[in-house]
This record gives C-alpha cells, sequence and structure tokens, in this order.
C-alpha cells in the first residue's frame, strides 16, 4: 500500500456527487414550480394521478432534501474530512458505492412516490423497501467519514467534522426509529406506532432532520468553507464548539412543537416551547461567529460570487432560525399553524440558507476540482441577485397569505360560528399564490444559470489531483 | 432648496450619498427633518384607508375599526415603526464600528431616511388597504430600498464597496428579523386580546 502522503485525495467522489446534486437541484426546483402552479391551476394535472398535488409535493420535498441536499452534504463531508485529517478517504470504493447507490435510491424512491408508494409520514414517505435501502448506504457513509477520522493526522477534529459526525449518527438515529414498520406488501406497511405516539415519534424526526440535516450539516459546510473562502479563521472557535454541544442538546427537544393544540399532552407541548427558545441562543451564537469571521475578510466580493453567496445565507440562516423559536411560542402558532406562513419559514430555510450556502460552495469548490477559472462571473452575479429576490419575493408573498389565512380562520361571529368558510379563504388566495410561483421561477432560472456556468467550466476538465501536506509535529496525531 | 432634496431624495438618490459622505450638517439637518415624515406619513395613509374602505385580509367583506379602534391602530403603528426606524439607525451605528465606517448619529440617521423614502412614498398604498395590493405595491418599493442600502452604505459611510456589502448584508440579517418579529409581536398581541380591545 502506498504511503499517505504518495497517495492523492479522492475528489473525483467529490465532483460527481457535485454533478448529480446540481441534476436534483434543477429538477426537484421544477417540480416545486410546477407544484405552486398546480395550485393556481388544477387542472395542470391533466388527470394523472402522478401528475397530482399529492404525489408531486413528496417527490419535491424528497429531491430537495435527499436528492440535492444529502448529494451536497456527501461531497463536502468527503472533500473536508480528508483535508481536516490529511489523509485520503478511508476504503473510497465505499465511498463510490454510497455516491451512486444514493442516487439509484432516490430515483427509484422519487418513481415509487409518483406511482403512490407512501408511508404518509411527512420527510420519511419512502416505503420500506427504501428506509432499509437508506439504512444500509448511511451506514456505508457514516464507515468512510469516520474511518477517515480514525486515521487522521491531524491531532484536532475540526469543528465542521463535528457537525457532520452529528449529522450521521441522528440522521441514523432518527430514520430508523421513526421508519420501524410492519410491512404488509412491498409497496406498503403500517407504522409500529399508533395514534398519538406515532405523531410525537414523527415530528421528532421531522423536526430534528430539519435539525441536523438542513442545520447541523450546513454548517459543516459553513465551517469549514467560509474560513477558507474569507481568508480569515474562525472569530471564536471556542464559540463554535459551545454552540455545537448547546445546538445537540437543545435541539432534540423541539420536535413537538409541530404539534401544539393536538392530542399530545400539554406539558410536552409546552416543554418542546421551552427549548425551542433555547435553541435561538446556539443557533445565532453561530450565525454571530460567521458573521464576525467574514467582517474582516479583505476578499473582494465583487469578484467572489462564493462569499456573497454565503454572507447572505447567513442572513437568511438568522431570519430562519429566530422565526422558528417565535413560531413555536404557542400564542403565534395559533396563528401559523396549518397556514402558508409555515411555508414560508420553510422556504426562508431551504432557499436562503440551505440553497445558498451550497451555491456559495459550488462557486468556490467547482474551479478547484476543475483547475479553471469560473466559465462566467456576470452569470453568477445575476445568479445571486435572481436569488436574493426571489427568496424574499417567496416569503414576503407566504407571510401575507398565512397571516390573512390565519387570522380569517380565527374569525367568529357573536354565536361562535366561522365567518368565513375554507374555499371562500383559499379563493382569497390565488394572487399570493401567483407571486410564489414567480418567486419559484425566479429562483429557479437562477439555479439553471448556475448549473450552465459551472457545467461550463467542468466540461472536459478531469478533477485536479491534490496530495495531503506533510504533517508538522505541532499538530500532527502523537504515535 | 428643501423641494430639490426631496425631489432627489426620490429620484437621484445617489446624489444625496454623495452630499452626506462630505457630513455637511446643513444637509443632513434637512434630510433629518424628513424622518418625521417617514414615521407619520404610513400610519396616517393607513388610518385614512381603514376607516374610509376597511382593511380586506383575503376574505369577502372588508373589516372596519370603529373610531377609537382606528385610532389606537395607527398609533401603534407609528410606534412600532419608530422602535423599528431608530432600532435600524442604533444597529447601523453599531455594526459601524465593525466596518470601519463612520459613526456619526445624524449620518446614520440621514442614511436610512434616505434608504426609506421609497417605502414611505409607496405607503399611500394604504390608503386602499386591501393587503395583496399593498404587497403589490410595497415589494417594489422594497426592492429599491434594498438596492439603495447596498449602493448607498458604503458611498455615505466611507468604507469599501466590499465592506458596504458586508455591512448591508448584516442589516438585511437585521431588517429581516425585526420584519418577522413585528409579525410575531401583532399575531400575539392579536390572540392575547388586542382584537377584543379595537372592538373587532
Amino acid at each position: 500500500m502506498k504511503e499517505e502522503s504518495q497517495q492523492f485525495y479522492h475528489d473525483d467522489i467529490v465532483t460527481r456527487l457535485v454533478q448529480f446534486s446540481l441534476v436534483w437541484a434543477v429538477v426537484a426546483m421544477f417540480v416545486g414550480v410546477y407544484l405552486s402552479a398546480e395550485l393556481l391551476w388544477p387542472e395542470l394535472d391533466f388527470g394523472q394521478f402522478w401528475l397530482s398535488f399529492g404525489r408531486l409535493r413528496p417527490l419535491h420535498t424528497n429531491g430537495i432534501i435527499f436528492g440535492f441536499g444529502i448529494s451536497a452534504l456527501m461531497a463536502t463531508a468527503f472533500y473536508t474530512v480528508q483535508r481536516t485529517s490529511h489523509v485520503t478517504l478511508f476504503m473510497p470504493k465505499l465511498a463510490w458505492f454510497c455516491c451512486y447507490a444514493w442516487q439509484l435510491v432516490i430515483l427509484l424512491g422519487g418513481l415509487s412516490l409518483l406511482a403512490g408508494w407512501t408511508s404518509t409520514k411527512e420527510y420519511a414517505e419512502l416505503e420500506w423497501p427504501f428506509d432499509i435501502a437508506i439504512t444500509i448506504l448511511w451506514v456505508c457513509f457514516g464507515v468512510v467519514f469516520f474511518g477517515t477520522i480514525a486515521r487522521r493526522k491531524i491531532e484536532t477534529i475540526y469543528i465542521s467534522n463535528w457537525f457532520f459526525g452529528g449529522l450521521i449518527i441522528v440522521i441514523a438515529m432518527l430514520h430508523i426509529v421513526n421508519n420501524l414498520a410492519i410491512p404488509v406488501s412491498i409497496d406498503k406497511s403500517y407504522s409500529l406506532y399508533a395514534g398519538a405516539q406515532d405523531a410525537v415519534v414523527q415530528w421528532w424526526y421531522g423536526h430534528n432532520a430539519v435539525g441536523f440535516l438542513l442545520t447541523g450539516g450546513f454548517l459543516g459546510m459553513m465551517y469549514y468553507f467560509l474560513p477558507k473562502i474569507s481568508g480569515q479563521p474562525i472569530w471564536s472557535y471556542r464559540l463554535s464548539v459551545v454552540a455545537f454541544w448547546a445546538f445537540t442538546y437543545s435541539y432534540i427537544w423541539a420536535g413537538p412543537h409541530h404539534l401544539h393544540f393536538n392530542s399530545i399532552p400539554d406539558w410536552v407541548q409546552s416543554l418542546a416551547m421551552a427549548m425551542s427558545l433555547i435553541l435561538l441562543a446556539p443557533s445565532w451564537a453561530t450565525m454571530i461567529n460567521g458573521i464576525m469571521t467574514v467582517s474582516k475578510s479583505s476578499a473582494k466580493l465583487h469578484n467572489n460570487p462564493a462569499l456573497k453567496f454565503i454572507v447572505m445565507s447567513l442572513a437568511f440562516y438568522g431570519l430562519a432560525t429566530f422565526e422558528g423559536p417565535m413560531m413555536a411560542i404557542k400564542s403565534v402558532n395559533v396563528v401559523s399553524h396549518f397556514t402558508d406562513w409555515t411555508i414560508g419559514h420553510v422556504h426562508s430555510g431551504a432557499l436562503g440558507w440551505n440553497a445558498m450556502i451550497t451555491y456559495g460552495v459550488f462557486y468556490y469548490l467547482v474551479p478547484k476540482l476543475a483547475g479553471r477559472e469560473l466559465y462566467s462571473l456576470r452569470l453568477a452575479n445575476i445568479h445571486f441577485w435572481l436569488a436574493v429576490s426571489g427568496t424574499i419575493l417567496y416569503i414576503l408573498s407566504m407571510w401575507a397569505a398565512g397571516v390573512s389565512q390565519g387570522l380569517l380562520w380565527l374569525s367568529i361571529d357573536e354565536l361562535g360560528q366561522l365567518n368565513y368558510t375554507f374555499n371562500d379563504i383559499m379563493a382569497g388566495m390565488k394572487p399570493y399564490y401567483g407571486l410564489r410561483l414567480i418567486a419559484g421561477l425566479v429562483f429557479l432560472s437562477g439555479t439553471i444559470l448556475m448549473t450552465f456556468n459551472l457545467f461550463m467550466t467542468i466540461r472536459g476538465q478531469q478533477t485536479v489531483k491534490v496530495r495531503p501536506p506533510a504533517v508538522t509535529m505541532a499538530n500532527g496525531v502523537t504515535a | 432648496m428643501t423641494g430639490n432634496l426631496l425631489f432627489n431624495m426620490l429620484i437621484h438618490p445617489s446624489k444625496v450619498f454623495v452630499d452626506l459622505s462630505q457630513e455637511n450638517d446643513a444637509t443632513m439637518a434637512s434630510i433629518a427633518r424628513y424622518s418625521l415624515l417617514v414615521l407619520l406619513l404610513p400610519p396616517i395613509f393607513s388610518w385614512l384607508g381603514g376607516s374610509q374602505f376597511g382593511w380586506r385580509v383575503g376574505g369577502s367583506e372588508p373589516v372596519f375599526f370603529d373610531t377609537t379602534g382606528s385610532i389606537v391602530f395607527s398609533f401603534f403603528y407609528f410606534i412600532i415603526l419608530c422602535v423599528g426606524f431608530f432600532g435600524t439607525v442604533v444597529i447601523s451605528k453599531w455594526m459601524a464600528t465593525t466596518y470601519e465606517a463612520k459613526v456619526s448619529p445624524s449620518l446614520h440617521l440621514s442614511v436610512f431616511t434616505v434608504i426609506c423614502a421609497p417605502l414611505v412614498a409607496a405607503s399611500i398604498a394604504h390608503l386602499y388597504p386591501d393587503v395583496f395590493f399593498n404587497v403589490l405595491v410595497l415589494v417594489p418599493a422594497l426592492i429599491w430600498s434594498v438596492r439603495l442600502l447596498y449602493k448607498g452604505l458604503p458611498v455615505a459611510l466611507g468604507i469599501s464597496l466590499d465592506q458596504g456589502m458586508l455591512m448591508a448584508s448584516s442589516l438585511v440579517g437585521w431588517l429581516l428579523v425585526a420584519a418577522v418579529s413585528l409579525l410575531g409581536i401583532c399575531v400575539s398581541l392579536w390572540t392575547n386580546g388586542a382584537r377584543a380591545l379595537l372592538g373587532i
């Protein structure tokens, strides 16, 4: 076996995962735009079951979370763990298996959703054969990641790896527990839990998937790439470690705030509300750490789309992590729950935080992997403003729609009868849904521009080969 | 001069930002006077619209406030605007130290008066208080104001374009949080009795 310093980082796996992530971004966002058009013109399903809102919606969410999101997280985790450990990937063939098999599972899983296979659990709709496949692949991902950490030449486990490690461990736990079910046929299973218990387990899963995947995983990305791109060390490394543990401790309790005013014990709801409010502290500690890191940067933003996207993503991260705890307060939740305000909140995180930080990282990573300059800086700058305006328009339209819905649903006459029927209220939503459709189109067009830009950057290029650097006595692992 | 300044704030804001960068006391004093308009005009338009046409929040029937209710509503709107506007000025001055920008409070007050000018002009939409119509008018005005924030901040505060972009993005973060806080506070007050107090 070759000496470590004689080997190359396995960056070709990273390149392929980035490409898959881009494909999923375009496909799943297009499905989202199509869904928003269906809310305006329901006849767009053309009478086909597979084009109905109920089947396309989980395809959109699963495509974004598991296709776009996890492919990007696998890519950045593999890239980061090699460079912060100064070793190549452990079991690279297994990493390749993760890369391709994951895409196959998401593709077949997506088709199964269109065919009507569903467990009915939000963000966990895939049926049991896919759940088992995902479990196996996730364990493989963990073996590659933790195996690389175990072989590291650097004593400290860098903070990004703590977040990526947290992602792998917690998502494995959530996925297995929430998907425990009794299969009755190849395409149908029933949850092991019943009634309110099932709901609590489901939202323990759902909220912590948001926490450890869409927040924690992407914070791992942020902590490696923000200092790299801005040319500054993290403002406070100690704060990042404290925030990691506080985040890990407090997030896991907050799930039942999705079940306010439902048939679960009142104290569970109140505890979830309290823990959601506490969660604001570690979330904002991380945001402040990011903003302060970049504040002293001498990097030129006007020709650095990567940094622009990451800086803006931090602003939306601040919004989403403030809005979430606020919406967990019962007196706010009574209005916001079951309205489009929730959809606006989710997208302030998904578009403003997850997508924008990923775009920023890709604008940095792809030219590095391809060994050439970005194809078009101008297109990247146009993309930036399309992404920002699309996100803001989306959020504002859903805030207005959601607050209108919430207030009208609570409106009763002196006899306690509803003043407005569900149909009356939804008939008034069309203008907001029109704005949301425009917002989605604007954001999607930016994503397509980026995909073209990055495709032209990497076209015809082999992934640049990089060797792990020599390890000095100061930071190396002692034998 | 005054009419000219108002015209420039809306049509040629870049000239005003250049003037402000000189920290000319007379210019800053003139602009600061307009901050009163920033705070007063939207609640006045809202009061007039609410009492004449009633608020339409998506349902078929407009919601009318009685005289006391509409005055209380507009007064709270004024208070919220004051907190938001002066809060933003204070935050901007606080951030200025980090980004090595000028820290004069009157300069920051003037800069944000200019940035808010398009929004104040668009608040005339409150005269017809249909939520969708207001969103339609205020969103382009908001985009224009955000553009002024990014373009004007580095010029007026004497920092590089890159630092200006960082500071503007941090302020966008603050403004987004302030906006959603406002939404949360209003909804919370509404469900905790403000609705009954207003007689709706």
